[in-house]
Parts: C-alpha cells; sequence; structure tokens
C-alpha cells in the first residue's frame, strides 16, 4: 500500500528541514488536516475500535464457555480412574444405584479402555511404519470391527483423538497414566 | 504539497513512533522463532505431516511479514541517510514489491489458519478416512494452491491498490475467513460438548469444568490475538482509503507503527499457539540445542 510508504516517509521527512514532498501517489495526498472544530475527541476512533474489539473478544469467550457446558447435574473431585477401578462405589458415589447405568457406565469405561490401548498401539505401530500409510489404516479398520461398539461417534472421536497424531489437540503422551484417558476423552479438541 | 504547507495545528494528531530498536528486536525475534519451526519440521522425519506442514506454512507467512517491516525500515533508514531517493523508479518498483510481500504474508496466514482449522475439522469429523483424504501429497497441493492464489492476489492488489475494487474485496475477506474458521471450531466444539456429555454419564470428575474452560480459553487466545494483531492495520487500510481528510481518520491513521508493531508481535505468539503445543515438536527442539552445545 503506498500509504504505508506515505506515512514512513513522512517520519522521515519530519527529520529533515527543508526537503520537497514530492512523492509519486499523488493520490494518497494527505492534504493539511484541520483539527478544528472537532466534536468528539480526536482519538475516538481508536478508542472505540480498541473497545469493541475487546467488547467482541469478550462475547466470544462467553459464548464459547457456554457451547461446552456439560450441564453434567453431578460433580465429582475423584479422579476418573479410581472410580473406573472400583465399580461398586459408583453406587455409594452418585446416590445412582440403578443397575442398567451401572453397568453401562461400566461398559464405556472397558470399551474405552480397550479402545485406548488399541490406539495407543495403533500409534505405536504408525510411528515404526512410516512407510506404507494405507497399511495402518487397513490394519486399524479390521480390528475396528473387534472392538464392542456403543455408538459410532464415540469411538470415531477416540480414533481422532489418539490415532492420527494430532499432538495440538490433546495430550497424547504415551506414559500417561490410563486413568487420564477418559479425561482426554472430555477435553474438548482445542487443546491447540 | 510542500510539508510546510501542513496546518501545524496544537491539537494534531502526530505520529506515534514505535523506536527503532523496538522494532527490530520484535522483528528479529518473529523471524528467527519461525526459522527454528521450519528447520525442526524439516529435520524431524516424525513431522513429515500435513499438519505440520500447515504449521509451516503458516511459519513462513509470518517470517515473511516480519521480513517486510525490517526490509521497510532499512528503506526508511537508507532514505534518511540520503543513500536512496524519494522519488525514483527503482523505489517504486521496490515499494511495490514489499507491498505485495506484505499483502502475501497477510493473505497467507488467513489461509494457513483456514488450513489447520479445515485440518482439525476433517480429523474429528472423518476421523476413519483422514488418512485417505489428507494424503501428504494432497496437502502439499493445497499448499501451493494457496500460495500461488495469495501470489497472484497479492501482487494484483499491490498493482491496483488505488482502485476501491481492490481494497474493498481484501477488507471483506479477512472477517469473512475469521467467520468461517470460528464456524468450524464451534462445530468441533459442539461435538466435544457431546462427547464430554457422554462421559458425563459417566461417574466424572470436576475437570470438566477446567477442561471446558481451557477450551474456550485457547480458542479465544487463539482468534483473539489474530484479531487483535491484523484487524487494526486492516481498518488503517480502510480509512486511508476512504477517508484520509477526516480528522478523526488521520487520528487513527497516526498509529500506524504501533499497528505495524503488533503484526509483528503476531508472528511471535503464532508458533507459541500452534508449534509449541505440540510435544514431538518441543523434544525437537530440545535435541537441536542439545546437538548444539
Amino acid at each position: 500500500m503506498s500509504a504505508l510508504r506515505l506515512i514512513s516517509n513522512r517520519t522521515s521527512q519530519q527529520a529533515l528541514a527543508n526537503s520537497d514532498y514530492t512523492w509519486d501517489y499523488e493520490y494518497y495526498e494527505y492534504g493539511p488536516v484541520s483539527f478544528e472544530g472537532l466534536k468528539a475527541h480526536k482519538y475516538s476512533i481508536v478508542i472505540g475500535f480498541w473497545v469493541g474489539l475487546a467488547v467482541f473478544v469478550i462475547f466470544m469467550f462467553f459464548v464459547l464457555t457456554l457451547l461446552t457446558k456439560t450441564g453434567a447435574p453431578h460433580q465429582d473431585n475423584a479422579e476418573l480412574s479410581e472410580k473406573r477401578f472400583r465399580m461398586n462405589s459408583f453406587v455409594a458415589d452418585f446416590g445412582r444405584p440403578l443397575e442398567s447405568e451401572r453397568v453401562f457406565s461400566h461398559q464405556m469405561a472397558e470399551e474405552s479402555q480397550s479402545l485406548f490401548h488399541f490406539c495407543i498401539n495403533e500409534v505405536d505401530h504408525m510411528n515404526k511404519e512410516k512407510a506404507s500409510q494405507k497399511g495402518p489404516s487397513l490394519e486399524s479398520n479390521t480390528h475396528f470391527q473387534e472392538v464392542p461398539k456403543s455408538s459410532g461417534m464415540f469411538e470415531e472421536d477416540l480414533h481422532c483423538l489418539t490415532k492420527f497424531n494430532i499432538p495440538n489437540f490433546v495430550n497424547t503422551e504415551q506414559n500417561s497414566s490410563l486413568g487420564e484417558d477418559d479425561l482426554l476423552i472430555s477435553e474438548p479438541p482445542i487443546i491447540l | 504539497e510542500n510539508i510546510s504547507d501542513f496546518s501545524l495545528n496544537i491539537t494534531d494528531c502526530t505520529q506515534v513512533v514505535v523506536p527503532e530498536e523496538v522494532f527490530f528486536t520484535v522483528a528479529a525475534a518473529g523471524i528467527l522463532e519461525n526459522l527454528l519451526i521450519l528447520i525442526a519440521i524439516v529435520r524431524n522425519k516424525n513431522l513429515h505431516l500435513p499438519m505440520y506442514f500447515f504449521i509451516c506454512s503458516l511459519a513462513i507467512s509470518d517470517m515473511l511479514g516480519s521480513l517486510y517491516k525490517t526490509l521497510e525500515n532499512i528503506f526508511i533508514i537508507l532514505c534518511k541517510m540520503g543513500y536512496l531517493t524519494r522519488h525514483g523508479d527503482f523505489e517504486k518498483k521496490l515499494d511495490d514489491a514489499m507491498d505485495s510481500m506484505f499483502i502475501l504474508s497477510l493473505l497467507g496466514s488467513i489461509f494457513s489458519l483456514l488450513a489447520i482449522a479445515a485440518d482439525r475439522y476433517i480429523t474429528i469429523f472423518y476421523a476413519l478416512r483422514y488418512h485417505n483424504i489428507m494424503t501428504l501429497r494432497r496437502a502439499l497441493v493445497i499448499l501451493a494452491v494457496i500460495w500461488a492464489f495469495c501470489a497472484g492476489s497479492s501482487i494484483a492488489i499491490a498493482l491496483f491498490s488505488y482502485e476501491a475494487a481492490t481494497v474493498i474485496p481484501f477488507t471483506i475477506l479477512f472477517p469473512l475467513m475469521m467467520f468461517f474458521i470460528l464456524c468450524l471450531y464451534v462445530h468441533m466444539f459442539l461435538l466435544a460438548r457431546s462427547h464430554a456429555k457422554k462421559i458425563a454419564s459417566l461417574p466424572s470428575s470436576a475437570a470438566h469444568h477446567r477442561t471446558n474452560m481451557k477450551g474456550a480459553i485457547t480458542l479465544t487466545v487463539f482468534l483473539g490475538v489474530f484479531l487483535c494483531c491484523w484487524a487494526p492495520f486492516v481498518l488503517h487500510i480502510l480509512l486511508a482509503r476512504f477517508c484520509p481528510h477526516n480528522p478523526y481518520c488521520a487520528c487513527y491513521m497516526s498509529i500506524f507503527h504501533v499497528n505495524g508493531t503488533l503484526i509483528m508481535c503476531n508472528a511471535i505468539i503464532n508458533p507459541m499457539i500452534f508449534a509449541f503445543r505440540s510435544p514431538e515438536l518441543r523434544s525437537t527442539f530440545k535435541k537441536m540445542f542439545h546437538c548444539s552445545r
């Protein structure tokens, strides 16, 4: 933009006392601008712009926070890993003694555990065999059928969170304890 | 017009000058950081993945932006010292070339961010077919197309920057892209929320609140930084085109150097948001620095 050059040159111009200000881009000539009779503060655009930008960013933040609210009724302080390995404590902690729910949650935990083992193995496998990209995906497809499904989207997310080496999303450190795995699922994928 | 014709009112908005040392430090830091990332990605074979190539592309466009500012400042200093004239043909061509480099950097940044967001989107929503959809070759082709388009439009915009027809699309492209990227991420967020709801049906921990906040904070930081660093400059372009003689606009345009410094700050912050979050990249850095000792 010639505006850039114009303003940059202007600062250099002010340093030199008598110089003809001849610049090729007559189009962007800034003639004398009179600052008389201003109704509002002269920096009003600057202030207004930055305030508007700040308001927008804060608004966006609140919208995103609202979007990611899970609305889970019971929030516990205990770690998820402990819960998984202490099935009997489900009832005691949450006062939800429904047998079906307990079985369901047990199943989900088992699935996630097995899927995660599988995913971590897959990542290992992929790292070893970088040559053929199609190989692991074929293998994964066959492995996939063996795993019990609860819902299609659940495993897909699980797979994508670990299998495709997207460390920018989640903390895919493989030395993390198994108990952390469910937290990985629960984290929004934008752990950039 | 001679500068002496300027009506020097006491209430004038004088140019806000950023010290040159600050300018050069910020620019040099941006260039070095992004160069390191490029080297790290090229050297480590594990990082030859589509996702890292898009991060590379972002690093290149950040580097170009900082480079532009550095060259421009050097140019100004040379003008001041008298080595270069202010109204030569060569200088005009140089100025056009530098303008197009800057626009290339801006467009490259926007499209790289878009590519990163799209890549993540495909990773989440087409997870099982990701490897077939986003092969390495396709990623390189996409990058080539993006950069060819950016180069073409930057040259066109630089040549025809006087026309309103180029300024308006340029300034519309910016919010449009931002909005599109926001939509992609919001959709991913909604999926994460439904995911978290499923997990919440399990005995869950209070970590939910923390991780939800974390995701929202991360995304806000990412988009907010990009907005805060580039929007002031885009507004400057608009005002320079449409109301250069208005005193309010002139006052806004007087903080032009601050806007330029903000763009270079974006080049420093972007790697922290994207590249340094990856453990693999961090370990590559550590190896590089240990080897150099």
